[in-house]
């Protein structure tokens, strides 16, 4: 267990909002959602509302891409005040962004940007993490980003990095085994390796997703089905981690709820059998 | 041994680099300054099948596909209009001059009709401005906070005499049009899919855009009422309003039976949240 009992939610998806209608009108057997948190921040609409009505019957997580924990601009604390605000509206369970930047002078061009991996960025970052723990009032949560260069500039990999970030910041993790198996492609190191360094009590999640294979480099794509080998990392992980909430990830070419929460549940048969009868989990933190 | 990059240089690089425009190679000569006296082999490593410059490419290639995505979900019909080339440059050029500084996409095209009105190559200026104005009307209503409408109990319960000095407070998901093109009927044909939508003629209209159950809706309204409902949402006390109506129209001016056909719809619309000068029990109905 991680060292702030946050509990195994079981097998979740996205919320989408092509998947609305579904959702409401279905009310379908899924353990939880994962909300990302920028499309519902800025909007007092449909989205919200619909939000409100899935957090009555499921518990969510919050999942970012705009926080830039390792940018070099001061953080938004603007920004930060709406997502702890949305935190409480929806009685998220953890909030999570991106081992990454977005953005620099002001500007934001919505990637998900490397980091070097070296003394000063781990400082930067764990400086950062503890301030945004302290304003939100809680752990937060950080993922593996997928990542196509590697700078000259590391003195360590990103394995070494993220667990030192985890232990020195007093942060979670979410890891995000296709993001793994997709850098090990684009860099050529060994994604098991990758997997059995990563401290098991820090993570507090998973995430499963397809890929698109260039032949020279991978993308990270979330529009497909999972490959095989990212399942096997799955299963290699959870026997180290034990069972830990997993969400299924499909951004791109987003298919029927149906689709996505087929393969979402594929996770039962790669996580360990349960030691004990399944907890139930409260709706709501 | 290769010269330190300080994360923040590093970041400011990488952005420009991301950003550019132009092929990558000029992207990186673009950005070689900020390096110095660092040389993008220092900076970044080659992979097995990628060298340094292509695999930055990677996320330069990513960032104009990405603000196309963003804006072609605010501005459909206008993408529709220009066809994929001349919105993908227009998108080019519009990023460029107003690149995003927010932690959230959904705000990245306030700025597009203003830039459509002044940018001289684009073929159908006028059409394209009240077209995209129209666009981020309905953007903007979808977002806005959700304010109940006036109820039918509240209206009964105002003593007549008293309608002549009140104020109507419109709800806060209400935008007023007023354009020179018939950009409302375009849209329409769009989301339609009608094999000949109208020509981009000169064709004065005015519209009230609004949402009403979560739903964006459209109401074409003639030029008097428009000017009503103009003075009426910015808080003209009605009797004002409504003789200011009667005296713009001059001889055709609005009868008593068209103004109650304007109010009736407009109340049943659900287009006012409040009224103002009553007592305050009236308003709490």
């Amino acid at each position: 267990m991680n060292p702030w009992n946050l509990p195994d939610l079981g097998i979740g998806v996205g919320l989408r909002t092509v998947h609305f209608n579904h959702i409401l009108e279905r009310r379908p057997d899924v353990d939880w959602f994962e909300v990302l948190s920028e499309n519902f921040m800025d909007t007092g609409g449909r989205a919200l509302w619909v939000l409100d009505r899935v957090v009555e019957r499921y518990p969510v997580a919050l999942h970012g891409v705009s926080l830039s924990i390792g940018g070099t601009d001061p953080l938004d604390r603007e920004y930060l005040r709406k997502l702890k605000a949305l935190a409480a509206r929806t009685r998220a369970h953890w909030v999570s962004d991106h081992l990454c930047w977005t953005g620099v002078a002001g500007r934001n061009v919505h990637d998900l940007l490397p980091m070097p991996y070296n003394e000063e960025a781990l400082r930067h970052t764990v400086g950062r993490v503890r301030q945004v723990s302290e304003v939100l009032e809680r752990p937060l949560v950080l993922e593996n980003p997928s990542s196509y260069v590697e700078f000259a500039t590391s003195t360590m990999s990103e394995w070494d990095f993220l667990s030192r970030l985890a232990v020195e910041a007093d942060c979670g993790l979410l890891l995000d085994v296709n993001n793994v198996y997709v850098s090990s492609f684009n860099h050529g190191f060994d994604p098991r390796v990758y997997i059995d360094a990563v401290p098991a009590d820090r993570v507090v999640q998973y995430h499963v997703a397809g890929h698109t294979n260039k032949g020279t480099h991978i993308l990270d794509t979330h529009s497909d089905h999972a490959v095989k080998e990212v399942w096997e990392l799955y299963r290699r992980s959870c026997r180290r981690t034990g069972n830990v909430a997993t969400l299924y990830e499909w951004d791109d070419a987003i298919p029927d709820f149906d689709v996505v929460l087929a393969e979402a549940r594929k996770a039962r048969a790669y996580r360990e059998a349960p030691a004990a009868p399944a907890r139930r989990v409260a709706r709501g933190a | 041994m290769a010269p330190e990059v300080p994360l923040d240089r590093l970041q400011r690089w990488m952005q420009k680099v991301v950003v550019h425009p132009g092929r990558v190679g000029e992207a990186v000569a673009a950005a070689a300054r900020s390096l110095r006296p660092a040389r993008l082999d220092d900076v970044i490593l080659p992979s097995r099948t990628l060298t340094a410059a292509q695999r930055l490419s990677i996320y330069q290639n990513m960032y104009p596909l990405r603000m196309e995505d963003a804006l072609e979900a605010d501005y459909p019909a206008l993408k529709r209009f220009l066809g994929d080339e001349a919105f993908g440059r227009l998108v080019r050029d519009y990023v460029a001059a107003f690149p995003s500084r927010s932690y959230t996409l959904n705000r990245l095209g306030d700025q597009l009709p203003e830039f459509v009105r002044t940018t001289a190559a684009l073929r159908h200026r006028g059409f394209c401005h009240d077209l995209a104005r129209l666009e981020l009307a309905m953007t903007e209503v979808y977002d806005e906070v959700e304010t109940p409408p006036l109820s039918p109990e509240a209206v009964a319960a105002v003593p007549p005499e008293r309608w002549a000095t009140l104020r109507l407070r419109p709800i806060a998901a209400l935008r007023l049009l007023a354009v020179r093109h018939p950009v409302n009927a375009y849209f329409d044909s769009i989301r339609r899919r009608r094999a000949r939508p109208p020509r981009p003629r000169r064709e004065a209209g005015w519209l009230v855009v609004f949402r009403r159950d979560y739903g964006v809706r459209r109401l074409e309204l003639s030029r008097p009422a428009y000017g009503l409902l103009s003075d009426v949402a910015a808080g003209q006390p009605l009797g004002e309003a409504v003789t200011a109506a009667v005296r713009r129209k001059g001889r055709g001016a609005p009868g008593e039976a068209q103004l109650y056909r304007w109010f009736r719809q407009w109340m049943g619309s659900g287009l006012f949240m409040g009224l103002e000068g009553l007592e305050p029990s009236a308003n709490r109905l």
